[in-house]
């Protein structure tokens, strides 16, 4: 029985890890320590309503200030961690104190990746992950700014519509013809595509080859295509790498993310690797890492239940979702690009649709513009291993819900 | 009835896995309340979610819980405790009754409580 668990990384993942030793009954100490200052907080807002001033850091908090108090747990932010010895469940912190723990958790998240050729240190030059990058680049935004926004992910694309927002001329640069094809299936992005065209954003199929800072002007862009721009403001949104550096210096096997079997233990019985910085080791290898927020709360409560000796929670299909231009995108599971493509609705149209992705007689994925309840449904049919028949999928007549009970 | 008990709707109206809402003009209450019938049974709670402006009335209904339809936050329909974040706020519960067919919601009162 573990009497201390420490987590490092106060973010989702980290709270939730948190939350759900306790629910679990966890009763022995817990501590939670943060690199970042001020008190835990979501990140899906920070491109979005957090970024478009809509919303507050009282709204973004994970849980309540009191929250922390009543679960007993102790909460160490503005607190980066300078090593751990997994050995001897010795955490040293960079303050120079340190803890012991008798396990730790890593909840150490990702950083966002820079971009080769770009000068990051230039005042005008963003990215997005942490709360005081968003207050950053919310100062910079306004009405008439010109931005490029390098990468149409989930990041690029929803800073993107919030910049519209406001008022900014935004050019997104994207290497794929249509961003996302390959995540949520080709018609689906081809939806999201337009929506950026319809908001005025200049869409460019290609890269940015350079970037120059004017001495007191604008940056002065290069991209792909020939084309050479004027912006006031750069938002690099390229991904992120995970920080795996404190596994590392606990010798712990690393390769694209902390590597964990599929209750999120490390080879060391003292440590866990929970959300964006951990990677699950298949039978076949390391399987792709996921950074979705849900993943970094279903990963905790994995490692939770692990760490108390508990049976694991029964899988689900991945999840996730990207809201922008007002319409609100879903996926589950995943897209195959052998699966039938079963239309519910219409994507492009008011009330939304859903695109079903059916291979082997079996859901596999499933994807949503405006009509999150499909998805409730498709989600519980794949993790309940319903089988139904395209033609019931298809039939408008046919409610989803039924076809998952 | 004398009290401050608002008639929803016929039993029959209100499928089971599914919810309506009732409007703050109708109860006085300060938000829209949504009325939920699951497994048979039938609960009250303030619509919106406690996380970001969304009806809970359009969630997923199942196991004596609503899930919220847009970020998956679960709210116990007894109660209105909040089981799964990124919710972290209770919903409000209101006392609901079937009397001769009939859904009664008595708006701002706890549910098992007889209420002012």
């Amino acid at each position: 029985m573990a009497d201390h668990v420490l987590v490092i990384g106060a973010g989702l993942a980290g709270v939730s890890t948190c939350g759900a030793l306790r629910a679990a009954g966890h009763d022995g100490r817990l501590t939670l320590i943060g690199a970042e200052p001020g008190p835990p907080y979501d990140r899906p807002p920070l491109s979005k309503a957090f970024l478009t001033a809509q919303t507050d850091d009282a709204a973004i908090a994970l849980q309540p200030p009191s929250w922390y108090a009543d679960q007993e747990i102790d909460l160490l932010t503005g607190t980066p961690v300078a090593g751990i010895d997994a050995e001897s469940g010795r955490v040293q912190l960079a303050d120079g104190t340190g803890l012991t723990a008798d396990v730790m958790v890593l909840a150490t998240g990702g950083t966002a990746r820079q971009m080769p050729g770009i000068p990051h240190k230039h005042a005008g030059v963003h990215l997005l992950r942490t709360r005081a990058d968003a207050i950053r680049l919310r100062a910079a935004l306004g009405p008439g700014t010109r931005l490029l926004v390098i990468g149409a992910g989930l990041i690029g694309a929803e800073v993107t519509a919030s910049a519209t927002v406001i008022g900014c001329r935004v050019t997104l640069v994207d290497p794929n013809a249509t961003p996302l094809a390959a995540v949520i299936g080709p018609h689906a992005a081809e939806a999201l595509r337009l929506q950026h065209l319809r908001h005025g954003v200049r869409l460019v199929h290609g890269t940015c080859t350079a970037l120059e800072p004017a001495a007191n002007g604008p940056l002065r862009a290069t991209l792909s295509t020939g084309e050479v721009i004027d912006v006031d403001h750069v938002l690099v949104g390229i991904g992120i790498r995970p920080d795996t550096a404190l596994a590392e210096t606990a010798g712990l096997a690393v390769d694209n993310g902390i590597l964990v079997d599929e209750r999120q233990r490390t080879a060391s019985p003292r440590v866990y690797a929970v959300g964006d910085a951990a990677r699950t080791l298949g039978p076949g290898g390391p399987l792709p890492r996921t950074e979705h927020w849900d993943n970094a709360r279903r990963t905790a409560e994995l490692a939770a239940r692990a760490i108390l000796g508990l049976t694991p929670p029964p899988p689900k299909a991945p999840w996730f979702w990207t809201d922008r231009y007002g319409t609100h995108l879903e996926m589950t599971g995943h897209y195959d690009p052998l699966a039938q493509e079963i239309i519910r609705g219409d994507l492009t149209g008011e009330d939304g649709g859903t695109l079903v992705y059916h291979r082997d007689g079996l859901c596999v994925g499933a994807v949503t513009l405006d009509r999150p309840l499909d998805i409730r449904a498709i989600q519980r049919i794949i993790d309940r291993g319903r089988r139904p028949t395209a033609a019931q999928l298809a039939d408008p007549a046919v409610e989803l819900r039924d076809l998952a009970r | 009835m004398t009290d401050n008990s608002v008639r929803v709707c016929a039993v029959t109206d209100l499928a089971d896995g599914s919810a309506l809402t009732v409007s703050p003009e109708t109860t006085g209450w300060n938000d829209t309340i949504a009325v939920f019938r699951d497994a048979g049974n039938f609960y009250a709670l303030d619509d919106t979610c406690t996380h970001e402006e969304s009806s809970l009335s359009e969630g997923w209904i199942e196991d004596g819980a609503v899930e919220c339809a847009a970020h998956q936050s679960r709210f116990d329909l007894a109660t209105g405790a909040v089981s799964c974040l990124p919710a972290t706020r209770a919903a409000c519960p209101h006392r609901v009754e079937v009397r001769d067919g009939a859904v009664w919601l008595w708006a701002g009162v706890a549910p098992g409580t007889s209420g002012a």
